[in-house]
């Protein structure tokens, strides 16, 4: 068994590649149909998310990923009908433990455009789910994607890798939870509509954040957007009267002066009994007086300030990263040492059967010439062929265990061997 | 016993530097290990001034080396007790070398052993009621101090984190201290426990002082510091309470409360008076 893959990501090519080689996500279980032919192809799993497009698969076939690659490129090139050309220009393919590699490097963001960002995992792991139901996954790819998952769950614990925003509506959520602690039981105001600030707030929320105000000058609008992110729309006329209840307030408007004073901010304190108030202004310019920051308990940040955390998050991602990548070759190595221990049984225990079916069919041609033979005696002759086939393979098993330079040497030798003859087996069959 | 001591000063120092390790490389480790440790070295050292105790016959804390030991046991305790709340990894590596310390003092103050003070001879042998209140008031005024400790620690926490924050620059502590509400919310709580345990404590010493000698009040240095000190975190309570203080203010007055908690304990010895043990 081996592994192989074909992918295109967002290092090799342009996104107007990458969109005619996505996989719609209503057709990937057909798709996984048509990839897995059983023959060449035993088993797969299809990545495609907005980034990348991976399509992973194993091959029965030891010695034929060569083939198997190009099985691969084949099944992109029919299914998209895309030419050959733009694919090999544009997709990279990997076999065996690069392969191992290249998967585990992806399901933990190491591969990300921003590295270390999370959504890459579950999006694997939705993948690999949808095999699962087109049941197009075995042995071989189930073991390997949780192993994926194990080491992408190992960065992440062990790395410092996921633990910075390095986008600026992330920041934002660091920020709150650097005041807060925790934001379960916070409310936040967002005023205006900016798509960054509003990324923000669905953030905040998605963190734990418990309510949202929405201001607007146009209350029709602010009706809109509250009934998109199921919050409360709050008329302009009402803002300084709402303020104190806002813990986090995301300010993102077209206004050309500041909105927000440090006297209303001073009295929302007031209000607050000194609770403090996180403002976050992404507006240029700005909308929110600066020296709202001299104020006790009020803080406040625009949009060079997450902008620079961002940046120095980013800096900091790249160092926790070669940390991730030896992380990752210890898992491939320990993951390539199983798959060949795994290879060992099978081998092994092929070898067995083997000589096993020779005995008892060699039994069963000198059957009529023994004559009735009692129960008691036809145990001891099971019992004695057992034996000598026992004693027979056991010197070579060991030797086959035992043999660990020579081990890959050896294995693909009695592989082929029995490979072959299975084939042999086949044809006199057919 | 000071071969029990000795573990626990072990035990407490293999603690403090595991504490200061997750706090330095931002591990993300459960702290089950610490506490393991830590739980250890307080059974140790419990067992310590049990031993203590019963060997001696009367409560076990009458000179400076076995406050050192027992306020160390109390702060470990108060640790102990709020870890099942807080997970904060920033606090044990700032607790747990104060600890080390303390029981390092104790272990190296001489022992001044036998005679005991006058006024503690009295205290110990007179009549039942100053043996009860003695202890007690000992105790309680000993977990003040761990509480105010606790407190302190807190407030320098906010303030660092709120210079981060204010200043915009988001350094090593930044990412490593606990979130502004986390660091008031801790401290304001053990405030709250530390002034509870003083009042009771300053009222103890009272009844204590009119028990031995008929006067309740003497003037003492230490007596007067502890007044101070009580009016302080007063002060800080009924603003808290009232006026809604909270963040860089308290933060500020706590260390201020602490400043003076140091003196009533340490200083008050330089200045003289009867209350000189502990």
């Amino acid at each position: 068994m081996s592994i192989v893959l074909v992918g295109v990501s967002h290092k090799t090519a342009p996104v107007e590649i990458r969109e005619r080689l996505a996989f719609a996500e209503s057709r990937i279980c057909d798709a996984l149909h048509q990839l897995v032919d059983r023959e060449l192809i035993s088993e797969g799993v299809i990545v495609s998310t907005c980034n990348r497009v991976e399509v992973i698969a194993a091959t029965p076939k030891q010695h034929e990923t060569e083939a198997a690659i190009s099985h691969l490129y084949d099944f992109i090139h029919r299914y998209h009908s895309c030419d050959a050309a733009t694919l090999n220009k544009h997709c990279y393919h990997r076999s065996e433990t690069a392969a191992v590699k290249h998967i585990f490097r992806v399901t933990s963001s190491l591969d990300s455009m921003v590295v270390g960002e999370p959504q890459i995992t579950g999006q694997v792991k939705e993948a690999f789910q949808r095999a699962q139901e087109a049941e197009s996954v075995g042995h071989l790819l189930t073991r390997l994607m949780n192993r994926a998952f194990a080491v992408a769950k190992r960065v992440r614990n062990e790395t410092g890798i996921g633990s910075s925003a390095v986008s600026i509506s992330f920041v934002a959520v660091e920020l709150a939870k650097k005041v807060f602690e925790n934001l379960q039981g916070t409310t936040v105001m967002l005023v205006g509509a900016g798509e960054m600030a509003e990324l923000a707030a669905k953030h905040l929320l998605n963190y734990g954040a418990s309510r949202i105000l929405i201001v607007n000058r146009t209350y029709e609008k602010a009706v809109a957007l509250a009934q998109e992110m199921k919050g409360e729309p709050v008329r302009f006329e009402d803002f300084n009267k709402r303020l104190p209840e806002a813990d986090i307030v995301i300010c993102s408007t077209g206004a050309t002066n500041y909105l927000i004073s440090p006297d209303q901010v001073r009295r929302a304190l007031e209000t607050r009994r000194n609770h403090p108030i996180l403002l976050v202004d992404i507006s240029v310019p700005r909308n929110i007086d600066p020296a709202i920051g001299d104020l006790d308990n009020a803080f406040v940040f625009d949009v060079d300030d997450l902008q620079s955390i961002a940046e120095a998050n980013r800096s900091e991602r790249e160092r926790e990263a070669l940390r991730a990548e030896a992380i990752i070759e210890m898992e491939v190595e320990r993951f390539a040492a199983a798959m060949a221990e795994g290879d060992l049984n099978a081998v092994i225990g092929a070898f067995r059967r083997e000589v096993s079916a020779l005995a008892f069919t060699e039994l069963e041609r000198s059957r009529k010439r023994l004559g009735n033979l009692s129960d008691d005696q036809e145990d001891a002759l099971r019992v004695m062929l057992n034996a000598i086939v026992n004693k027979l393979t056991h010197p070579v098993i060991k030797q086959l265990r035992e043999s660990e330079d020579g081990h890959s040497l050896y294995l693909a030798a009695w592989r082929d061997l029995y490979h072959k003859k299975g084939e042999k087996d086949e044809k006199d069959e057919g | 016993m000071t071969i029990l001591l000795m573990i626990a000063l072990l035990l407490y120092l293999a603690g403090a530097f595991y504490s200061i390790i997750i706090f330095a490389t931002k591990s993300d480790r459960p702290g089950r290990e610490l506490i393991a440790l830590i739980g250890a070295g307080f059974s140790a050292h419990t067992a310590a001034i049990v031993i203590d105790w019963s060997y001696l016959g009367y409560y076990p804390i009458v000179n400076p080396k076995d406050v050192s030991s027992f306020i160390a046991w109390a702060i470990v305790l108060y640790y102990l007790v709020m870890s099942s709340r807080y997970h904060v990894r920033a606090l044990p590596a700032f607790i747990l070398p104060l600890v080390f310390v303390f029981t390092l003092i104790s272990l190296l103050l001489p022992d001044p052993g036998l005679p005991l003070p006058l006024v503690l001879e009295g205290a110990i042998s007179t009549n039942t009621i100053t043996q009860v209140i003695f202890p007690v008031h000992v105790t309680l005024v000993i977990f003040s101090y761990a509480a105010f400790i606790v407190t302190f620690i807190s407030g320098i926490m906010y303030l660092v984190q709120e210079r981060e924050l204010k200043a915009k620059h988001f350094g090593a502590a930044f990412q490593r201290l606990p979130a502004l509400n986390t660091c008031d919310e801790i401290g304001y709580r053990s405030l709250s426990i530390g002034f509870a345990l003083l009042t009771l404590g300053v009222v103890t010493g009272i009844v204590w002082n009119n028990q031995r000698d008929g006067r309740y009040w003497h003037n003492d240095p230490k007596e007067v510091m502890a007044l101070v000190t009580w009016f302080i975190y007063l002060f800080i309570m009924h603003y808290r309470l009232t006026a809604g203080w909270r963040g860089r203010r308290v933060a500020l007055l706590s260390i201020v409360g602490f400043v003076v908690v140091l003196l009533t304990w340490l200083g008050a010895r330089a200045l003289g008076g009867y209350h000189v043990f502990g």
